[in-house]
C-alpha cells in the first residue's frame, strides 16, 4: 500500500559537483531535501525510487552505482568496470535518500521513456503492493520547452501541459495523470510522464494529501516538487 | 605550496603579477606610470581587473640612460611603501637586481624580490633570507644586467636554464630563503633570441617539472614581435596565445602588462586542465 510519495527532478544538475563554483540551484536542492526528509519520516518498510530511463527494469541498490563522470569527466575516473551504472534519475534519487540518511530498504525501479500508460499502471499497481507501507520517491520532469532558452526550444503548448500537471498533483487528483497524452508529454519533452503514470496508478484509486515546495522553470524545463502523503 | 607575503598559494591557482613601472623609458607603453597619480591608479585598476602580485620596478631592462642604486630606490622604495599602507593584503614585488634596492623594497614591504638578472649581485638572496622575502631565479645565460644578447648560442638553451635556475635556487636556499618562497622564471628574451624563448616556451613543462614554481615573463616581448612582425602595442594576442602554453604546461605566475585579458586566459587555462572549476556550469544540465 502506498503510504507516502515524493517528486523531485531528475535533472543533473541538482548533482552540486556538476554546476561548478556556482551552487546555481541551491533553493531547488534544499526543496528536494527536505520532501526526501519527509518521505523518510513517513517510517515506510520500503523506498522504491521510480525514475524514466530507456527500459523498464529493476535494478540491484548493491551493485549499480551513480556515475557522473559521462556528464563531466573531470569529476574523476567512473566507477570499476564491473560496476552497473544506474540510469541518472535513479542514481540522484538514491544519492537524496543517503543525503537523507535513510539506510532501510530501497528498490530501484527504471521506467522506459515510451511505456504506454497501461504497462505504468500495471507497474504502479505492483509497486503499491511490495509492502505495508511503501513509499515511492519520483524523479520526474515536467516540459523542457517552456521558453526560446529552454533546452528544446519555445513549445507554447507547454505551459498549458505543465499547468495540468501541477494542479493534479496539487489536488491530489490521479486520473488526470494517469490521461496524460503520452505522445505530446513526449513532443513537449517532458520526460516525466511515465513515472507520474506509475505513481498516479500506486495509489490504489486514493486521493493524496500533497504540498508543493517547489513549481518553477529556472531553465526552461519545468521542476516539481511535492510530498504527497496517501491516508 | 607557494608562499608569497602572508599568503599560500596551492599548486593549479594561476597568479597574475602585474607590471608597474616607475621608469620615463619601458618598452611598453613608456613613461605610462612614471607620474605618482598614474601609477597608483595604475595598481587599483590592475588590483580590480584581478592581479595578485604587484611588480614595482625602477630600471628599464634595456640598456640606456644610467640609473643608479640612490635613484632607483628614490624611484621604487616610497611607492611601495604607499601601496602596502593602501593595500595591506596585495602581494608585492620589486624587480631589481640590485641586493641595496632590495633591501629598501622589504624595508617598505615588499614580499617578494624579482631579480630578471639571474643572480648578478648574490648579496639579494641574502636580504630575501632576511626579510624573510621571497626570490625569482631567472635564466640570463651570460648577460650583465641591462645588456641585450649579442649571437647567444646554447648547445640546449632548456638544459641551460634548468641549469642555471637551479643552481641559483641551491644558492637561495643555502642563503637561508625560505624554500617555498623561490620561484624560477627562464626569463623569456634575456640572453636569448627569439628562437631560444620559443623553444623554452615550447618546453617549459621541463621547468615545471622540477617542482618548483615556475614565473613566466612573456608580455609584449621581442620573441613575440618577431614571431609576428608586430610592434610593441599590437603584441596582446601573441602575448595571450604565449601565456595560455605556458599555464598548460604548469606556470604559476604571470607577469603582465595587460591584466583583464591575461587572468582571464590563465583562468580559462586552469579551467580546462580541471584545476578550477568552472564559474557556473547548466547547459545540458537542466
Amino acid at each position: 500500500m502506498l503510504t507516502a510519495a515524493a517528486l523531485c527532478p531528475a535533472a543533473p544538475l541538482l548533482a552540486r559537483e556538476l554546476t561548478g563554483a556556482d551552487p546555481v540551484v541551491p533553493e531547488l536542492r534544499q526543496a528536494c531535501r527536505e520532501a526526501v526528509d519527509a518521505l523518510v519520516q513517513a517510517s515506510p518498510d520500503v523506498v522504491v525510487v521510480v525514475g524514466v530511463g530507456d527500459q523498464t527494469r529493476i535494478w540491484d541498490a548493491a551493485t549499480a552505482q551513480l556515475d557522473l563522470t559521462p556528464y563531466a569527466p573531470a569529476l574523476g575516473t567512473p566507477p570499476a568496470a564491473q560496476a552497473e551504472t544506474l540510469p541518472l534519475a535513479l542514481g540522484l534519487g538514491g544519492r537524496l535518500l543517503d543525503e537523507a540518511g535513510y539506510h532501510g530498504p530501497r528498490e530501484l525501479q527504471e521506467v522506459g521513456a515510451d511505456e504506454p500508460a497501461p504497462d505504468c499502471v500495471a507497474l504502479g499497481a505492483v509497486l503499491a503492493q511490495v509492502a505495508p507501507r511503501t513509499a515511492l520517491l519520483v524523479m520526474a520532469d515536467g516540459s523542457a520547452r517552456r521558453s526560446r532558452k529552454a533546452p528544446g526550444y519555445l513549445d507554447e503548448r507547454s505551459a498549458a501541459f505543465d499547468a495540468e500537471v501541477g494542479r493534479a498533483i496539487r489536488d491530489g487528483d490521479m486520473p488526470t495523470l494517469l490521461a496524460l497524452d503520452a505522445r505530446l508529454a513526449r513532443e513537449l519533452m517532458a520526460t516525466g510522464r511515465p513515472a507520474w503514470q506509475v505513481l498516479a496508478a500506486a495509489a490504489s484509486g486514493r486521493r493524496p494529501a500533497s504540498l508543493v515546495r517547489y513549481d518553477d522553470d529556472p531553465f526552461g524545463v519545468a521542476y516539481l516538487i511535492a510530498s504527497l502523503t496517501v491516508g | 605550496m607557494l608562499r608569497l607575503g602572508k599568503h599560500a598559494f596551492p599548486p593549479g591557482q594561476p597568479l597574475i603579477m602585474a607590471i608597474v613601472n616607475r621608469t620615463p623609458d619601458s618598452f611598453f607603453e613608456p613613461g605610462m606610470t612614471w607620474a605618482e597619480s598614474a601609477a597608483y591608479e595604475r595598481v587599483e585598476q590592475a588590483i580590480a581587473e584581478g592581479a595578485d602580485i604587484i611588480d614595482v620596478g625602477g630600471i628599464p631592462a634595456a640598456p640606456g640612460s644610467d640609473v643608479d642604486v640612490v635613484e632607483e630606490i628614490r624611484r621604487i622604495a616610497g611607492f611601495i611603501a604607499a601601496i602596502r599602507s593602501r593595500y595591506p593584503d596585495i602581494v608585492i614585488s620589486a624587480d631589481t637586481w640590485r641586493h641595496e634596492t632590495g633591501r629598501a623594497a622589504c624595508e617598505a614591504g615588499a614580499d617578494l624580490l624579482n631579480d630578471s638578472w639571474g643572480g648578478f649581485d648574490e648579496q639579494l638572496a641574502d636580504v630575501a633570507a632576511e626579510f624573510g622575502a621571497g626570490l625569482v631565479c631567472a635564466h640570463v645565460g651570460n648577460q650583465r644586467p641591462r645588456t641585450r644578447p649579442f649571437r647567444v648560442a646554447y648547445p640546449d638553451v632548456m638544459a641551460d636554464v634548468l641549469a642555471q635556475t637551479l643552481r641559483q635556487a641551491r644558492r637561495a636556499l643555502a642563503a637561508g630563503v625560505q624554500p617555498d618562497r623561490i620561484v624560477l622564471d627562464p626569463a623569456h628574451d634575456f640572453g636569448k633570441n627569439t628562437w631560444h624563448s620559443l623553444e623554452v616556451t615550447r618546453r617549459l613543462a621541463e621547468l615545471t617539472a622540477t617542482g618548483w614554481p615556475v614565473l613566466v615573463s612573456l608580455s609584449n616581448k621581442d620573441f613575440v614581435g618577431e614571431s609576428l612582425d608586430l610592434p610593441p602595442e599590437h603584441r596582446l594576442s601573441g602575448t595571450l596565445a604565449a601565456t595560455a602554453v605556458s599555464a598548460w604546461h604548469g606556470a604559476r605566475i604571470f607577469r603582465v602588462h595587460q591584466v583583464l585579458q591575461s587572468r582571464q586566459v590563465v583562468d580559462m587555462v586552469a579551467t580546462i586542465r580541471g584545476d578550477r572549476p568552472p564559474a557556473r556550469t547548466v547547459r545540458g544540465l537542466a
